[in-house]
């Protein structure tokens, strides 16, 4: 660990030195490249030296992150850390190809229905706790304080279904890292990916009675078709996805991690244009994939592991490098009021609605579930774009929740795995 | 979006270039082209601005990161290859030979060309200087592929591949030098602030490699190392496109401190590198097609003057260069038709001017190297085709050279 705590600090050195440079140089060129080779090295390393602590990588690659963004030391511009918008979407894609190869069919018809279940009570228990606590908050929250009971009923169940949201990126990178394979972890997996279906689902209603209360009309038709669109539309495009990778890996059956890189760089982008849900489009593929040829789908899973480590590192130290911390102090009490409230939720819903065979569930699952990153913040963005007149407030405010929960999340979530006995035994200790 | 665009262009040429639609029995000219990328250079102009703009200027501005992580790691596999061991152990025949014939390519076309770039511009005859310097040095360089494929493929023997190899190999400093010095002239106000951005990118590069040989020193398993090798890479072309400098020396001077201090490190990480080196490639020559405007007719007037004057100072060049090396190198006897290929970094040399001198000249000059350098690519199989033993026909020759180079 210490030859990795060295490596860090001459990298944060060099980037110190740049920085000073651009000062001192009058006009600037693009940071954006700049910003990819510095949070990828220094997220390499920084996994290493958190590992080392303990730690999940992902907490190494996020804080390094947050501390050269910049929100922090400011070695990396805000412009830079934007430009890698593209590189989040191709790390999404990924993640959700892995997590899709293990959606066997035999897996939910073993685990689905209940899952269904605790996801609904999780969700339901959640989204009321942070109702309730948003809209007592009415005379404290400017963006609520002037709205008409309707409108303040309203915005306060979109803001609550975002902030149920799970994260499903972290949850399947924290299970790739530490090679977790069990009952527990497919549990844990599973429910985050519904959770998310149910929550795209439940933030298209909220979006859509929020536009009512303000007078835009309620268009049933429209929300059907959206939410149809992104739900049904991506399985289709992720299963015409997942015949192109078959015919590919028997035809060509070449560089495959290069292929699949390239073609989650596709579904991200291309998705993400067409409406649909890039995350929804690699998972449909992962799973038709897998469940149609299970050798195909373990060579997936070991083609993007060898191309993964880039591109994990990478997402996660820009991610960090987002984080605004200044939105944390202007809006903190409310932000942490909101995390422990959904905490809370979350904790007493597991407790009480898990799984009785199977003790850990009642005890641990509640640790995987806090977790929220690329989901929520996409349906925050969202939130700003389509109500200026106080979205951009409930941005920040979702945004700090986010900072929180990025920062405690990704180390539950392994202590979770840990505490399930389901991680393999040399990375509990921390020596891999 | 247009990054997806780029992407899918790129996958479909590639499946193209590496499907039998390419036989090169059928499409000689196309089949060489794809194998050596130029192919890419076409199909960036088709897309771009300048012809059916599906790409447009802004695009072009957005993907900048891109052809800035392009030149730079063109610069740092450069620079591992200025093995030291290797340079010190050429005897000094060897590089007169060099200096002979990619200096003589080299005034056959800048000074000539410098007459109607200082007519044509407002910007005076210094910077016509720096733009026909530019023009000189993308002539002076030689691609050595033809003749390692030739020798892998038994047409050639395995010294004299060698040999032109090596001319050619060391041509690259010639170009990289004139580069440095045209940046000095056109990058900046002054030539005292261009020297100091010069060595600004160099001083960047020798601190990036010797920090990537640090990073890389006790790394084992491969994943890491590849990771480590393209954050670096990234860092170093990034830093120097951040900084407003020279991506391309800064690599250079990257993987050449990586080469002296890095010992085994360097041989890893060169392959590492090799893994994405073909790819980056043909993104790259792709963007640089599509930076040229095709539409210029000034370009279209100074291509064929080029490749003209190009083309003799290669012949006289080579002849010259084939008399002095005699005692250190074994060399084909027409070695003047062996050097008419160009290869890539005359690309990565314009494109860099490009990006980093502003103005008219600058844009011209690019022109006219980048649609040079395609048709210096299809004159190159025909010309090789005198310097091998023409019994083994064209046909097997072109197929030959096809295979080895997918």
């Amino acid at each position: 660990m210490k030859g990795a705590v060295v490596r860090l600090l001459l990298l944060v050195v060099l980037l110190a030195i740049i920085s000073r440079a651009q000062v001192l140089r009058a006009d600037s060129g693009t940071p954006v490249l700049l910003a990819a080779g510095a949070l990828l090295l220094c997220g390499l390393f920084a996994g290493k030296v958190a590992k080392g602590l303990g730690l999940p990588r992902l907490t190494g690659y996020l804080l390094v992150g947050v501390a050269v963004g910049p929100y922090a030391l400011g070695f990396i511009p805000n412009a830079g850390v934007k430009g890698l918008e593209l590189v989040k979407g191709l790390a999404v894609s990924l993640i959700a190809l892995v997590a899709g190869t293990e959606l066997r069919l035999g897996l939910i018809r073993r685990v689905g229905a209940r899952v269904a279940l605790l996801c609904a009570a999780v969700c339901g228990a959640t989204f009321l706790v942070c109702f309730g606590a948003t809209f007592a908050l009415k005379p404290v929250l400017p963006f609520l304080a002037d709205m008409t009971m309707p409108q303040a009923l309203a915005v306060s169940a979109l803001l609550s279904t975002v902030v149920v949201s799970f994260s499903p990126t972290v949850t399947i990178a924290i299970v790739q890292e530490t090679r977790a394979r069990g009952t527990f972890t497919e549990f844990l997996m599973a429910l985050v990916i519904i959770g998310d279906l149910l929550v795209m689902v439940a933030f298209a209603v909220a979006a859509g009675l929020t536009k009512a209360s303000f007078g835009g009309g309620l268009d049933v038709t429209g929300l059907l078709g959206g939410v149809g669109w992104e739900l049904f539309g991506s399985v289709v495009v992720g299963m015409v996805l997942a015949v192109g990778m078959l015919v590919y890996m028997r035809g060509v059956n070449r560089e495959l991690p290069l292929f699949l890189v390239g073609l989650c760089f596709a579904a991200a982008e291309g998705g993400t244009r067409l409406h649909l849900s890039p995350l929804l489009v690699s998972l449909a593929a992962g799973a038709l994939i897998a469940n149609l040829d299970e050798h195909a789908g373990e060579r997936i899973h070991h083609a993007i592991q060898q191309a993964g480590l880039p591109v994990f590192a990478l997402f996660f130290a820009a991610a960090g490098a987002g984080l605004k911390l200044d939105s944390l102090l202007t809006v903190g009490p409310a932000a942490l009021l909101l995390v422990a409230l959904r905490g809370a939720a979350i904790w007493f819903s597991c407790r009480r609605f898990a799984p009785v065979d199977d003790p850990r569930m009642r005890r641990y699952l509640w640790m995987g579930l806090i977790s929220q990153a690329g989901v929520t913040f996409g349906l925050a963005a969202l939130v700003s774009r389509t109500f200026p007149t106080f979205g951009p407030q409930v941005e920040v405010l979702i945004v700090a929740m986010i900072t929180a929960h990025e920062l405690v999340g990704p180390v539950l979530t392994r202590r979770a795995l840990a505490a399930s006995g389901e991680i393999r035994t040399d990375d509990v200790q921390g020596t891999a | 979006m247009q990054a997806l665009l780029v992407f899918l262009s790129i996958a479909a040429l590639s499946l193209l270039a590496s499907s039998r639609a390419l036989d090169p029995g059928r499409f000689p000219a196309l089949a060489r082209l794809a194998a050596s990328g130029f192919l890419f250079v076409l199909l960036g102009i088709l897309l771009g601005p300048s012809a059916s703009g599906l790409l447009s200027e802004r695009n072009l501005e957005e993907l900048r990161p891109v052809m800035a992580l392009g030149l730079g790691t063109a610069g740092v596999l450069l620079g591992l290859n200025l093995e030291p061991r290797l340079l010190r152990s050429l005897p000094r025949p060897v590089y007169l030979s060099a200096m002979a014939h990619s200096g003589t390519a080299f005034f056959f076309v800048a000074l000539p060309l410098l007459v109607p770039l200082v007519f044509t511009t407002v910007r005076g005859w210094v910077g016509a200087l720096g733009a026909a310097a530019m023009l000189g040095a993308a002539a002076s360089l030689s691609s050595g592929h033809s003749a390692v494929l030739a020798y892998r493929a038994g047409r050639l023997d395995r010294a004299r591949g060698l040999g032109v190899a090596v001319l050619t190999m060391l041509d690259d400093a010639v170009g990289l030098g004139v580069l440095a010095l045209a940046l000095m002239i056109g990058s900046a106000d002054n030539v005292g602030e261009g020297l100091g951005l010069v060595c600004l990118a160099l001083l960047l590069g020798v601190m990036c490699g010797a920090l990537l040989a640090f990073l890389t020193h006790s790394l084992k398993d491969l994943a890491e190392l590849t990771t480590v090798t393209l954050g670096g890479v990234a860092l170093v072309g990034g830093a120097a496109a951040y900084l407003r400098v020279s991506p391309l020396l800064a690599g250079v001077a990257c993987g050449a401190t990586l080469a002296v201090v890095g010992g085994r490190v360097a041989e890893r990480v060169a392959r590492a590198l090799g893994r994405v080196e073909r790819p980056v490639f043909l993104v790259l020559v792709f963007l640089v097609g599509c930076s040229v405007h095709a539409r210029e007719y000034w370009a279209w007037v100074l291509m064929p003057a080029f490749v003209g004057l190009r083309f003799l100072g290669k012949m006289v060049g080579g002849r010259l260069a084939g008399r002095l090396a005699r005692s250190a190198l074994v060399l084909p006897p027409r070695l003047g038709y062996a050097l008419i290929a160009q290869g890539g970094l005359a690309l990565c040399l314009v494109a860099e001017y490009g990006m980093l001198v502003p103005g008219v000249l600058a844009r011209r000059v690019l022109d006219v190297v980048v649609m040079a350098a395609v048709v210096n690519e299809l004159l190159a199989g025909q010309a090789f085709q005198y310097v091998v033993d023409p019994s083994k026909g064209v046909m097997a020759s072109a197929s030959a050279d096809t295979k080895v180079a997918a």
